[in-house]
C-alpha cells in the first residue's frame, strides 16, 4: 500500500524569502513581548545591529530611520496630569525618562526647620518631616542651589512663618497648610550673641540676609509663594497648646530626599495587543465576554442570530491574563477550554505609555521638556569631559 | 574632596581595538541609553556597561569595535546621535503639545 508522500520540492523552485524583510514570526519575535498564562516571554531588546544580517535585514538604526517613524500622541492633559503616547522609542530611553522626572528635577521643599516653641503632642522632628513633605507652588527654576557654606539669601531660600496657638478652653483645632506664611523680607528670627549689639539702631542679624524683599521681583509680586494645597492637616492642638515656628525651603533633587521629587509619580507601559487566534462564535464568545474585567472584548452580530468576539479596547488591557486562564475545577474535565488556543495576548516593545502625575510645582509638559533637558545636559557631559 | 576627571579611559593592552570608559557620578540611567545605542552602531562587537558597586556612584562601559573604528569614535558617534535624537525627540513632543492644546481649546 502506498503512503501518502509529501511532494517534494527542490531547492531551486522553493519560494522567496524576500530580502531586506523579516518574515512573520520573526517579525513578530523582533517587536512583540508575548505573554503566556506563566510569565512574559520574550521580553529581550533585539537591538544588536548584526541581529538578522543573514536575511539581509538591517537592523541598526540610523538617525533618519529614527526621525521617520517617531511620533508622540497626547491622550489626556489636564493642570495636575497627563497621559501620553511615545511610539518608536526604545525601552532604555522610556526608563531614562521616568528616572529622571522621579530623582533628578529640582523643586523647592521646606529643609529647615527653626522651632521657637512647640507645646503640641506631635515632636519638632516630626513636625519638621511633615512640613518638609508638603508640595509647594514654586517654579524651581528661579532659585539657585545653596550648599553648605552659602549664606540663605533671596536667591536660594524661601522663607514661611507657622504661629497658631489653641485658646484654654476650646475645642481641639487643626493647624492646616494654608496657616504657613510667606515671609518675603526673609526671616525674623534674630541670632543671638554674646556681645551686646554695639549700635542699638542697627538691625539685628537674622538667621538668613535678603538683600531685597522678594515681592518685588516680578515674578512673584502678583503670584504668593504657598503651599500648593490649603487643606494638609500639619498637626492638631489641644486646649492651651502652641505652635510657633520658621522654615525655610531651598532647592533640591529627588535623589537626595523623596519630598524634592516633582511628580506624585510617573510611570509608562508598553502598549497591549490582543489578538483572537480563531473565530469565536456563540456561547464561547460570551463567556469570553464575561471574563474580562476591564471589558476588552465585545459581541458583534454578524446576521441570522450569531454572535462573534470581538477585541473593542486592547489599550485598557491590564494584562491580568484571566482570558488566557485554562479553565479549572469549575468545570467538567471534558467542558474544559484551554483558552490560550484562542486569545494571545502581546505587547508593543516600542510603543510606551506614559503617565505623568505632577504635585504642583510645575505643570506636567514642562516636566518632560525639563526632563529631556536634563538628559541632552548628561549626554553632553559624559562627552565633553573625556580628557 | 573633588573629583576633577569626570571620565577616564583605558585602552584594553591584550585585544585591540577595545577599551573601557570609567564615568564619575552616573548610573544605569545613562549607562543603559548609551549602550543601546552603541548596538546600533554597525562597526562595534561588543559594548556593555555595568555599576561596579550599587553604594558606589559610577559606572564602566566597554566597547570592542572592528578595525574600521575605533571605541573613542565609537563612544562619541553614539552620545553625538543620541544628542539629536532627544532634540528631535523635544520638538516633536513640543510640537503634539501646541497641536493638542490648540485643537482642545477649540472644542467648547
Amino acid at each position: 500500500m502506498e503512503e501518502e508522500k509529501t511532494p517534494k520540492i527542490s531547492v531551486w523552485n522553493l519560494p522567496d524569502v524576500p530580502k531586506g524583510k523579516l518574515p512573520a514570526h520573526l517579525e513578530l519575535q523582533r517587536t512583540r513581548v508575548i505573554c503566556t498564562p506563566d510569565a512574559a516571554t520574550n521580553t529581550e531588546n533585539i537591538r544588536y545591529s548584526g541581529a538578522y544580517a543573514s536575511m539581509g535585514v538591517d537592523n541598526s538604526l540610523r538617525l533618519g530611520h529614527f526621525r521617520d517613524n517617531f511620533r508622540v500622541e497626547v491622550v489626556r492633559l489636564t493642570e495636575d496630569d497627563m497621559e501620553f503616547d511615545m511610539i518608536g522609542i526604545d525601552a532604555s530611553l522610556a526608563n531614562a525618562f521616568r528616572r529622571i522626572l522621579l530623582a533628578e528635577l529640582p523643586t523647592m521643599a521646606i529643609e529647615k526647620v527653626l522651632i521657637a516653641n512647640n507645646t503640641s503632642v506631635i515632636q519638632d522632628e516630626v513636625l519638621a518631616h511633615r512640613l518638609g513633605l508638603i508640595p509647594l507652588k514654586v517654579d524651581p527654576r528661579m532659585f539657585e542651589y545653596m550648599s553648605e557654606n552659602d549664606v540663605p539669601n533671596e536667591k536660594n531660600t524661601i522663607v514661611f512663618k507657622l504661629h497658631s496657638c489653641c485658646e484654654r478652653g476650646s475645642s481641639r483645632i487643626k493647624v492646616l497648610s494654608n496657616e504657613l506664611q510667606w515671609l518675603p523680607r526673609g526671616s525674623e528670627l534674630t541670632v543671638s550673641t554674646e556681645k551686646p549689639a554695639v549700635d542699638p539702631t542697627s538691625r539685628p542679624r537674622t538667621y538668613t540676609s535678603f538683600n531685597c524683599s522678594q515681592d518685588s521681583l516680578p515674578e512673584f509680586s502678583n503670584n504668593p509663594i504657598g503651599p500648593k494645597h490649603d487643606d494638609i492637616i500639619i498637626a492638631k492642638l489641644g486646649p492651651g497648646q502652641e505652635i510657633e515656628l520658621e522654615a525655610h525651603a531651598v532647592k533640591g533633587m529627588g535623589k537626595t530626599h523623596a519630598k524634592w521629587s516633582p511628580v506624585a509619580t510617573s510611570w509608562y507601559r508598553m502598549l497591549p495587543e490582543v489578538v483572537l487566534l480563531q473565530e469565536i462564535e456563540g456561547e464561547i464568545a460570551e463567556e469570553l465576554v464575561k471574563k474580562c474585567p476591564v471589558k476588552v472584548f465585545d459581541i458583534e452580530d454578524i446576521g441570522k442570530g450569531r454572535k462573534r468576539a470581538t477585541v473593542a479596547r486592547p489599550r485598557s488591557c491590564t494584562l491580568c491574563r484571566e482570558c488566557i486562564r485554562p479553565d479549572g475545577k469549575e468545570k467538567e474535565k471534558e467542558q474544559r477550554i484551554y483558552w490560550d488556543k484562542y486569545v494571545a495576548l502581546r505587547r508593543v516593545k516600542d510603543h510606551f505609555i506614559f503617565t505623568i502625575e505632577s504635585t504642583g510645582a510645575l505643570p506636567p509638559e514642562m516636566l518632560f521638556t525639563e526632563a529631556v533637558k536634563i538628559l541632552e545636559d548628561k549626554c553632553e557631559r559624559v562627552i565633553t569631559e573625556l580628557s | 574632596m573633588q573629583i576633577t576627571k569626570r571620565v577616564s579611559y583605558e585602552r584594553d593592552t591584550k585585544i585591540i581595538n577595545a577599551a573601557s570608559f570609567t564615568i564619575e557620578r552616573e548610573d544605569h540611567t545613562i549607562g543603559n541609553i548609551v549602550r543601546m545605542q552603541l548596538h546600533r552602531d554597525e562597526n562595534v562587537l561588543f559594548a556593555g556597561y555595568k555599576l561596579p558597586h550599587p553604594l558606589k556612584y559610577k559606572i564602566i562601559i566597554r566597547i570592542h569595535t572592528t578595525s574600521q573604528s575605533s571605541p573613542m569614535q565609537a563612544y562619541n558617534q553614539a552620545i553625538n546621535d543620541l544628542d539629536k535624537e532627544l532634540d528631535h525627540l523635544k520638538n516633536a513632543f513640543e510640537a503634539e503639545l501646541a497641536r493638542h492644546s490648540g485643537s482642545q481649546s477649540r472644542q467648547y
